[in-house]
């Protein structure tokens, strides 16, 4: 197995039968990869195929089930981060790590600040702070403070201090999800930079005219398994979706013609800042209507703002007619709206307490009682698990030890088991197996069939199609477009939330 | 599939107290110093030694109990033993001063209440870490206490005396009196909404808020409860000494407090405690300084020993945490 084939220039890093599963759901299975010096890999897969799994693997976060990985031809069996690191081996993740407090020049020697006779040398660190900037032609003052950069800035500041600890294999997790055009070019270029080097570089994104603009190779995933490595001038767009999509029908929703009753929820000019400009839908009784945008885009500053935690910089929020005070989440509880957040971790579920105390909680905050009826509790849990099927081993587990989907479940029922006449649901099947993201999406069939109206802000273009019965697509915060689902292509809506022109 | 439809075995309600297999370690401590010092010592298990201890770890007890559900709801009070202190002042100056004693105390209980209301309005509205907000008012409140006896022992002779020194049916009154407030807080936090909302804010206050929870209610309430309560224990200090003096109540008690309260397993950042775990780490550090008295180990002894109690129990509940 440790063979490596002598005819093959030695790979930057390689990985062969890697699998990895979670709780019994196999979220890798018998995956290779491999990265020559100098190349850029793009990695192409819908949410859930497995791309973040495979490069914790790669970056020592997970280790794997089975399988070997190969750095500049050496085995290693028990990476961690930082060993990872040690080795050539960095990833910059989507969400930025900068330490918001300090210079980009303390940032980019964090814990290796240049010294003379025990003291901080700045003038050295600011000189070679530039020096380093200027090489990787990033335009990006070494006194800066982190946190005053743009987005796109922190991410080239971050690219740059992997660069400087010597980093041969550079990964890259969605570098322009949340960029316009300009930030994402420098990105670009930089990559571009890094590549005539010789380092390599694995580059994640959903943007496949990116992908193919930019990357040597693109490899692509589905449900875990490998599917296609392709040089990308050998590929198109076309054969790309393919090999995400796969030949299993696209889910295709059960055409039952919904009839929309009366308008429900209403949003008139919603604005948030420049995060969201202006975004004006009405969702009737029965329908659902959909947000789509970009990861990070407009539609994420829909919990927020409907829900109560935040106050909108501007517009109305109205439920059956009625303007629901803003910045209040009793308020938005009282008027009707049920807002289910896609990060159930955060917003959603307690971990520490049980499954059917979580989905008592939403009743105990509407209904206010004094006391804790827990046979009553148990007993109407029951019915609400069985109606959203939530399975668990033992009788009533701490949340924290369900699988992602029965969680995602627990959060749904908790919200949704009642009679719903308004609906926020965001990313609804976040980070879930398929199975149960089918049972969800059922479930939200159901959900709108009973009359409820059904606003779902979503990254997922597979998703909207399947559920929505109208599209909103919101760029840079802006909708550009306002569709009935059943006359808009995948493609389309990909190219209207990307930025590029429908194909 | 099947097994959400399980008869669920039901080990609630008057069946053993949830904690006692949870809290095996802090009961296997206990036993083996009470087995120590008995084997060193003749006047451990004898009834007036016994009922000493139990008076003298009352106050703790009471104080706990506040603090335990403050905690599992993710707050921490560093000033509950100065509010005892000030709260025992106050009793002492006022029954000198000629008011009847059911009225001295009450007034003792609203001051604590009170004060606890504003650690709450500064942590809830504006935004003041609990940890700074209650260190901020634990030293004004230590300069009160001295400031409302003048730095002198203020004696109350034979007043309250029912209080500190009675039975009730052959249990000493002090003891009574803890014994009810541990029940009524172990009960709030197992059948009220607001102990679960307690615990439902301190394992994620977002998910909480969102829910529709009253978070900010809540967490006043509890400060308030909090005050309440110590201002109780600073009536109870006054009522066993007969005097208020310098130096009661205060940091040390506070710090046996919050020690008896992370050694009971609550979890400092919220979301998890109970109230059995709280009572064995009240008693296990009663006995603890009972043990160096009998032993007759210098005194010095006391703060080392709390100490690393504190922090072998600190270290033991993260290892148990983490495996899970």
């Amino acid at each position: 197995m440790n063979a490596v084939p002598q005819a093959r220039p030695a790979a930057a890093l390689e990985l062969t039968g890697v699998s990895k599963s979670f709780g019994g759901a196999a979220a890798l299975r018998e995956v290779g990869f491999s990265l020559l010096p100098g190349e850029i890999h793009a990695l192409a897969g819908i949410n859930g195929a497995g791309k973040s799994t495979l490069v914790k693997i790669m970056s020592g976060a997970l280790s794997p089930d089975g399988g070997h990985l190969l750095i500049a031809g050496h085995a290693h069996s028990a990476l961690t981060p930082r060993r990872a690191r040690a080795l050539g081996v960095s990833i910059v993740h989507q969400h930025r790590t900068l330490v918001p407090q300090l210079t980009v020049a303390e940032n980019l020697f964090l814990g290796r600040l240049p010294t003379r006779a025990g003291r901080v040398d700045w003038r050295a660190a600011r000189a070679q702070a530039a020096r380093a900037l200027a090489d990787l032609g990033v335009e990006v003052p070494a006194t800066a403070i982190a946190a005053d950069l743009g987005p796109a800035e922190q991410t080239l500041v971050e690219i740059a201090r992997e660069i400087q600890v010597g980093g041969r294999v550079l990964i890259l997790d969605e570098p322009t999800a949340t960029l316009g055009g300009a930030d994402a070019a420098r990105v670009h270029r930089i990559v571009r930079t890094l590549s005539a080097r010789g380092i390599a570089v694995v580059y994640i994104s959903h943007h496949l005219d990116e992908v193919l603009d930019l990357a040597d190779r693109v490899t692509v995933l589905r449900d875990g398994r490998h599917v296609l490595t392709a040089s990308t001038a050998e590929t198109d767009l076309p054969s790309l979706v393919r090999a995400m999509t796969g030949d299993r029908l696209a889910e295709t929703r059960p055409r039952t013609a919904r009839t929309p009753g009366r308008a429900v929820l209403e949003l008139r000019d919603l604005s948030a800042g420049p995060r969201l400009a202006g975004l004006s839908l009405t969702v009737r009784a029965g329908e659902v209507v959909a947000v789509l945008g970009c990861a990070g885009d407009g539609q994420t500053q829909l919990f927020p703002l409907l829900s109560g935690l935040r106050r909108p910089s501007g517009g109305d929020v109205l439920v059956g007619g009625g303007r629901v005070p803003p910045g209040s989440v009793t308020a938005a509880l009282a008027a009707g709206l049920r807002c289910v957040t896609g990060e159930r971790l955060t917003y959603g579920l307690v971990p520490g307490l049980t499954v059917d105390e979580n989905l008592d909680l939403t009743g105990r905050g509407l209904r206010r009682p004094w006391s804790v009826r827990w046979r009553r509790m148990h007993r109407e849990a029951a019915g609400a698990r069985t109606r959203f099927g939530v399975t668990t081993i033992r009788p009533d587990p701490p949340v924290a030890t369900l699988s992602g989907g029965n969680q995602q479940k627990v959060l749904l029922a908790r919200w949704l088991d009642r009679d719903v006449t308004a609906c926020l649901l965001e990313e609804p099947t976040n980070g879930v197996d398929v199975a149960a993201k089918a049972d969800i999406h059922r479930l939200i069939d159901g959900l709108a069939a009973r009359g409820a109206a059904v606003l779902l802000a979503s990254a997922d273009v597979d998703e909207v199609l399947r559920l929505a019965d109208r599209v909103l697509v919101v760029r840079s915060g802006r909708t550009v477009a306002d569709l009935p689902a059943d006359r808009v292509s995948r493609d389309d809506l990909v190219s209207l939330s990307v930025g590029g022109t429908a194909s | 599939m099947t097994t959400a439809a399980h008869p669920r075995r039901r080990t609630i309600g008057a069946a053993l107290p949830p904690g006692l297999v949870r809290h095996g370690g802090v009961l296997g401590v206990l036993l083996l110093i009470a087995v120590f010092t008995t084997s060193r010592s003749d006047v451990f298990l004898t009834a007036p030694n016994l009922l000493n201890v139990s008076r003298q770890i009352a106050v703790v007890a009471v104080l706990a109990a506040g603090l335990t559900l403050l905690m599992t709801a993710g707050g921490i009070d560093f000033s509950l033993g100065a509010i005892a202190a000030v709260t025992h002042g106050v009793t002492a100056q006022l029954i000198v001063a000629g008011v009847a004693d059911w009225a001295a105390v009450a007034l003792a209980l609203t001051l604590g209440a009170a004060i606890g209301l504003v650690n709450g309005t500064v942590v809830t509205v504006f935004r003041v870490t609990p940890f700074v907000a209650t260190l901020a008012s634990s030293t004004i409140l230590t300069g009160v206490a001295l400031l409302v006896i003048g730095g002198q022992s203020i004696s109350i002779g034979e007043h309250l005396g029912g209080l500190g020194f009675g039975e009730l049916l052959g249990v000493p009154v002090l003891i009574v009196i803890a014994a009810a407030v541990c029940l009524a807080v172990g009960l709030a936090m197992r059948w009220s909404a607001f102990g679960r909302n307690a615990f439902a804010i301190g394992g994620n206050e977002n998910a909480a808020r969102l829910s529709g929870i009253p978070v900010v209610r809540t967490k006043l309430l509890l400060y308030t409860l909090g005050g309440l309560l110590a201002g109780l224990g600073g009536v109870m200090l006054v009522a066993r000494l007969g005097a208020a003096s310098p130096g009661t109540g205060g940091l040390h008690l506070e710090l046996t407090v919050v020690a008896a309260v992370v050694i009971g397993g609550t979890a400092l950042h919220g979301g998890s405690g109970t109230l059995v775990g709280t009572i064995l780490g009240v008693l296990l550090l009663g006995v603890v300084a009972n043990s160096l008295n009998l032993l007759q180990i210098n005194p010095y002894f006391q703060d080392v020993a709390l100490g690393t109690v504190l922090m072998v129990a600190a270290v033991a509940n993260h290892l148990r945490s983490r495996r899970h």
